[in-house]
C-alpha cells in the first residue's frame, strides 16, 4: 500500500493518477452503463427508423412513460428505506375507478373534487401500507402484497367490475395539454424534480437514506424509523393515486384492472436505475434513466415491429443486466 | 461544532448526572438487571466493569431510553424519567456509542457525522455548512479524513473514531461508550482518550465499558463492578487494584489468566508458507508453523494479518505456495483446506464466524454435516446431539439448550461455539485464530486461552493474530510482526515484549535502532 501513515484512514488507497488503465475505462463504462445503453438505443432506433426520432414520437414516449415515472418515483422512496411496494398497480386501478365515479357527466361533484377523491383513495391505501409496515411491523412484502389484493378488490366492488365511463369533459381534459406540454408529462416533470430535491437536498431525504442504509444507526442518531417508513409508503400510494387518475382520463374510463402489473415496471425502473433493493443506495436520477430506458425500449421495439413476446424477454434481460452491473460496481475494489 | 465549544461548562462539576435507583429488568423471566442503584457525576469518567452478560449493555439501553425498566427510577440531571424514549433521552443530552459499529456504509462521512443534526434553511439542507462542520469536528481530534468519502471506504479503526466523534459532538452531556476500544490500536486509543479527557473537562459524564485493565486505570475516575445484573461495588478507581476488580467481576480470583506454555517437543512442520503474496499487497511472506506451536502474528490494525490468514484458509486470492503436513495445498480452495484439517475462527464472529440465527447444534455441526449423513441421505440427529454435547462440554460453553439460538449467547460463549465447531470430528491440524478474544470478558478469555493451549499440547499448530499484546506475548511460542503485508521481524519467546512488537509494527527495528 502506498500510504505512509501508520493506519491509513482509507482501506484501499486510491490508484495513482495517470493515463486511465483499461480497468478504469471499464469501470467508467460500467458506471455510466445506463447512459450508454440509452444512447445506443436512441441512435440505433433513429438510424433504423425515420418515425422514431421525431418530436411527436418523443412526446408519445414521454406520455407513455409518465404513469410509470410516477410509480417508479414512489418505488424509489420506498426501496431506499429498504422496503418494497407491490400494491401500486392495484392502487392505479382503484384511484382511477374512484376518480371516474365522482367525475361523472352529471356534475354532482366538480372535477377537482373527483381528482382529490381519486388521489385520496390511493393515498389512503398507501398510508395503510405504511401503518402496517411502520407500526404493526408487518414485512413490507407481505403488507403490500395483501393490500395489492385489497385495493384491487375495492376497485372491483366500487366499479361492479365494469368500466366507469361517461366522464366529464373537464376530467377528460386531464390528458390534454397545458402550455403546450401534455399534462401527464408536466406532472411527471414536477414530481421527479420535487423528488430529487427532497431526496438529495432535504433532511427528510437524508433520513430516508439513513433508515435504509442502517436502521439501527439511524435510530441511535434520533431519526424516527416509524414516521419515515410510514411517510414513504404514503407517498408511494399518493403518487400511484395521481397516476391512476391520469390514466383514467387517458383511457376515458375508470377500469379496475387498469394498472395490473404496473408495480413490476415501477420496481424494474428503480432497480435498473441502481436503487439497491437492500436500501440506502441509489438516486432518483438513476430511476429517471430506468423508466426512460423501459419507455424507449417499449416504444422503439414496437416501431421496428419486434413481437411483444420478444420485448418481454429483452426487458427481463435488461433488468438482470442492470442489477448485475450494480453488483459488480459494488463488489469493492479488490 | 467541536466538543470544546459546548457552551454549557461545568458550573459545578460534581452534580449528579445519572441517578439510578433500584432499576430492574428481565427478559422472558430471566433477570438481567437486579436492583441497580448508582450515581454518576458530571465531569467524571466511570467504567462499568463486568463479564459479558453482567447487564452493562442493558443498563446503557435504559439510560439511553431504548429499553424501559420493569421497576425502579432513573433521573438524569435531577429530572425523573417517566417515558423511556431514545429521542427524549437524546434531547436531555444522552449519547450512546454502541459496541456494534453503526455506520451507514453507503452514506458519506459528513452525512454520517451530521445525521440527526442537519442544518436546513428554507427546508433545504445547507450542505456546504454541514461538510465544513464535519471537517472541523474531525480536525478537532486530529483525524484527517475527506468528509466526502463514502463511509464504507474507511477501515474499522477510523470508522470507530468517526462513530465516537458522532456521538460525542451532539451536545452530549452523558456519553455511554460500550467497549469503544475493542477495535482500536494503541495510537487510536490515545486519540480517543484525548477526546474523553476533553469531554470530562467540559463537564460531561462518561460511562464506559472495557475489558482492558490498563485502560480502566488510565482513564477512569470510578469503577462500578457488575456481576449477574447487579452492581456489587462502586468505588473510586484509586482505591481498587486490578486483582480486586477482576476478582469481583468473576466472583472468584483468577490466579492466572494465561496457562503455562507447553514446551515444544516436535520439530515437525505442519504448515509451510512460501512466498505467499496476498492480492493487494506488494510483499510476500514465508514462514513455518510446527506441530504444537502457537505462532503469534502481531501488528497494527490494518497491517494485513487478517488478509494473510484468509489467504491461507483459501478465502482470499493469493499467489505462492502452501504445504500442509508436507503435502501441497491448493490456494483458494476453502473446501479443500477444511478437508485437510485447517480450521478458522475469523475476526468478526458475527459476520463470518457463526450464524446467529441458527441453533447451537446447527452451528457446531455445520462444517461436518457429511459425517452425520445416513446412507439414505438424512441427517443422524442422535449422533449430532451426542457429538455436539460432547464438544460443548469440552469447550465449557454456557448454554440453556442445544436448540438455543447462538445469537442469544453472550459474546464469550459465541466465540467458544465458533471454536467448538472445529473440534466436533477430532482436532484440526492447523487452527487459525483472528482476534479470538475481541470483546470477550476475562472469565471466558481465560477459558479460551486454556483451550487453545490444550489444543497446541495435542499437537495442533496454531496461528494466532491478535492486537491484544498480553495475549500475544503470553500465549505464543514465537511472534511474527506484520506491517503492510510483510514480515517485519520475528521475536522468540524470550524476546517477547510489548515495546519490541510495537517498534516492529511501526516500521522500526526491534532493538530501538532505526
Amino acid at each position: 500500500m502506498a500510504s505512509n501513515s501508520i493506519t491509513p484512514a482509507v482501506a484501499n488507497a486510491a490508484e495513482p493518477k495517470g493515463l486511465p488503465s483499461p480497468r478504469q475505462i471499464g469501470r467508467f463504462a460500467l458506471r455510466y452503463a445506463l447512459v450508454i445503453i440509452l444512447a445506443v438505443f436512441l441512435v440505433t432506433l433513429a438510424i433504423s427508423n425515420h418515425t422514431f426520432l421525431t418530436f411527436s414520437n418523443m412526446n408519445v414516449i414521454l406520455i407513455q412513460v409518465a404513469a410509470n415515472a410516477l410509480l417508479a418515483t414512489g418505488a424509489t422512496f420506498v426501496i431506499l428505506t429498504g422496503g418494497i411496494d407491490l400494491s401500486v398497480g392495484s392502487i392505479v386501478g382503484l384511484s382511477g375507478v374512484v376518480g371516474a365515479l365522482f367525475a361523472q357527466d352529471d356534475g354532482v361533484l366538480t372535477c377537482t373534487e373527483a381528482v382529490i377523491l381519486g388521489i385520496a383513495a390511493g393515498t389512503a391505501i398507501g398510508a395503510f401500507n405504511g401503518a402496517l409496515v411502520a407500526f404493526a411491523r408487518v414485512p413490507p412484502f407481505v403488507a403490500t402484497l395483501g393490500n395489492m389484493t385489497v385495493a384491487s378488490g375495492l376497485a372491483f366492488v366500487a366499479s361492479d367490475g365494469q368500466p366507469i365511463s361517461g366522464l366529464s369533459d373537464q376530467f377528460l381534459a386531464l390528458s390534454g395539454k397545458v402550455f403546450g406540454l401534455s399534462i401527464p408529462v408536466a406532472v411527471m416533470i414536477v414530481v421527479v424534480v420535487l423528488a430529487w430535491i427532497i431526496l438529495a437536498r432535504t433532511k427528510f431525504g437524508m433520513h430516508i437514506y439513513a433508515v435504509g442504509g442502517n436502521p439501527q444507526a439511524a435510530r441511535v442518531a434520533g431519526v424516527s424509523l416509524r414516521s419515515n417508513r410510514f411517510l414513504v409508503y404514503t407517498i408511494s400510494g399518493f403518487l400511484a393515486g395521481v397516476a391512476g387518475v391520469i390514466l383514467a382520463a387517458r383511457a376515458t374510463a375508470g377500469i379496475a384492472t387498469n394498472g395490473t402489473g404496473y408495480e413490476l415496471n415501477a420496481i424494474a425502473a428503480a432497480v435498473i436505475g441502481g436503487i439497491s433493493l437492500a436500501g440506502g443506495r441509489g438516486s432518483i436520477i438513476g430511476t429517471v434513466f430506468g423508466f426512460l430506458i423501459i419507455g424507449v425500449l417499449d416504444n422503439g421495439l414496437n416501431i421496428i415491429n419486434v413481437s411483444p413476446f420478444y420485448q418481454l424477454i429483452v426487458k427481463g434481460l435488461i433488468i438482470i443486466g442492470a442489477v448485475f452491473v450494480d453488483s459488480v460496481m459494488n463488489r469493492g475494489d479488490d | 461544532m467541536s466538543a470544546a465549544a459546548i457552551a454549557d461548562m461545568p458550573q459545578a462539576a460534581g452534580d449528579i448526572a445519572v441517578d439510578c435507583s433500584s432499576l430492574t429488568k428481565s427478559y422472558e423471566g430471566v433477570p438481567v438487571l437486579r436492583d441497580i442503584s448508582a450515581r454518576f457525576l458530571r465531569g467524571t469518567v466511570n467504567v462499568l466493569a463486568g463479564e459479558n452478560g453482567a447487564g452493562k449493555s442493558t443498563l446503557f439501553k435504559i439510560i439511553s431510553g431504548q429499553v424501559t425498566p420493569d421497576s425502579g427510577h432513573l433521573s438524569l440531571f435531577g429530572e425523573g424519567i417517566r417515558r423511556f424514549d431514545a429521542r427524549h433521552a437524546q434531547g436531555l443530552g444522552v449519547s450512546i456509542i454502541p459496541q456494534e459499529l453503526a455506520p451507514i456504509p453507503d452514506m458519506k462521512v459528513w452525512q454520517n457525522l451530521m445525521i440527526g443534526r442537519e442544518k436546513s434553511g428554507f427546508g433545504l439542507l445547507r450542505r456546504r455548512q454541514m461538510i465544513e462542520e464535519a471537517a472541523a469536528m474531525m480536525e478537532g481530534v486530529g483525524l484527517s479524513v475527506d468528509p466526502n468519502l463514502p463511509m464504507k471506504r474507511l477501515n474499522v479503526a477510523t470508522t470507530q473514531m468517526i462513530e465516537i466523534l458522532k456521538a460525542t459532538s451532539r451536545q452530549a452531556k452523558i456519553i455511554l461508550m460500550d467497549e469503544p476500544t475493542s477495535s482500536l490500536s494503541g495510537r487510536e486509543v490515545e486519540q480517543l482518550f484525548r477526546v474523553i479527557r476533553r469531554l470530562r473537562a467540559d463537564g460531561v459524564c462518561i460511562l464506559y465499558t472495557s475489558h482492558r485493565m490498563e485502560e480502566i486505570e488510565a482513564i477512569s475516575d470510578t469503577v462500578a463492578i457488575m456481576r449477574d445484573g447487579a452492581i456489587i461495588r462502586h468505588a473510586p478507581t484509586s482505591t481498587l487494584t486490578e486483582r480486586a476488580i477482576i476478582a469481583d467481576m468473576v466472583g472468584r480470583e483468577i490466579t492466572e489468566l494465561f496457562p503455562d506454555r507447553q514446551i515444544l517437543e516436535s520439530d515437525k512442520p505442519v504448515l509451510e508458507v512460501s512466498n505467499l503474496a496476498v492480492k493487494g499487497y506488494k510483499s510476500s511472506v514465508s514462514f513455518t508453523v510446527k506441530a504444537g506451536e502457537i505462532l503469534g502474528l502481531g501488528g497494527l490494525v490494518g497491517a494485513g494479518r487478517s488478509e494473510m490468514l484468509e489467504a491461507i484458509y483459501g478465502m482470499r486470492k493469493a499467489t505462492g505456495s502452501l504445504r500442509l503436513d508436507g503435502r501441497d495445498l491448493p490456494l483458494g480452495h476453502m473446501k479443500e483446506s477444511i478437508k485437510c484439517g485447517i480450521a478458522m475462527v475469523p475476526e468478526d464472529r458475527k459476520i463470518s464466524g457463526i450464524l446467529t440465527s441458527l441453533s447451537i447444534i446447527d452451528n457446531v455441526t455445520l462444517p461436518h454435516l457429511n459425517s452425520f449423513v445416513t446412507p439414505g441421505g438424512l441427517l443422524e440427529n442422535g449422533k449430532r446431539r451426542t457429538q455436539a454435547l460432547d464438544v460443548l462440554k469440552r469447550t465449557k460453553v454456557a448454554y440453556a439448550t442445544l436448540g438455543q439460538k447462538v445469537g442469544h449467547l453472550s459474546g464469550g460463549n459465541q466465540q467458544k461455539v465458533a471454536l467448538a465447531r472445529w473440534l466436533v470430528t477430532g482436532t484440526p491440524r492447523l487452527l487459525i485464530l483472528d482476534e479470538p478474544t475481541r470483546g470477550i470478558d476475562v472469565g471466558a478469555r481465560s477459558e479460551l486461552y486454556r483451550l487453545i493451549n490444550d489444543l497446541a499440547a495435542q499437537g495442533v499448530a496454531v496461528l494466532l493474530a491478535s492486537s491484544d499484546m498480553p495475549e500475544l506475548i503470553n500465549l505464543s511460542h514465537r511472534v511474527l510482526v506484520i506491517r503492510e503485508g510483510a514480515i517485519m521481524g520475528e521475536l522468540k519467546k524470550n524476546e517477547l515484549e510489548q515495546e519490541a512488537i510495537l517498534r516492529l509494527a511501526m516500521g522500526r527495528s526491534s532493538n530501538g535502532k532505526q
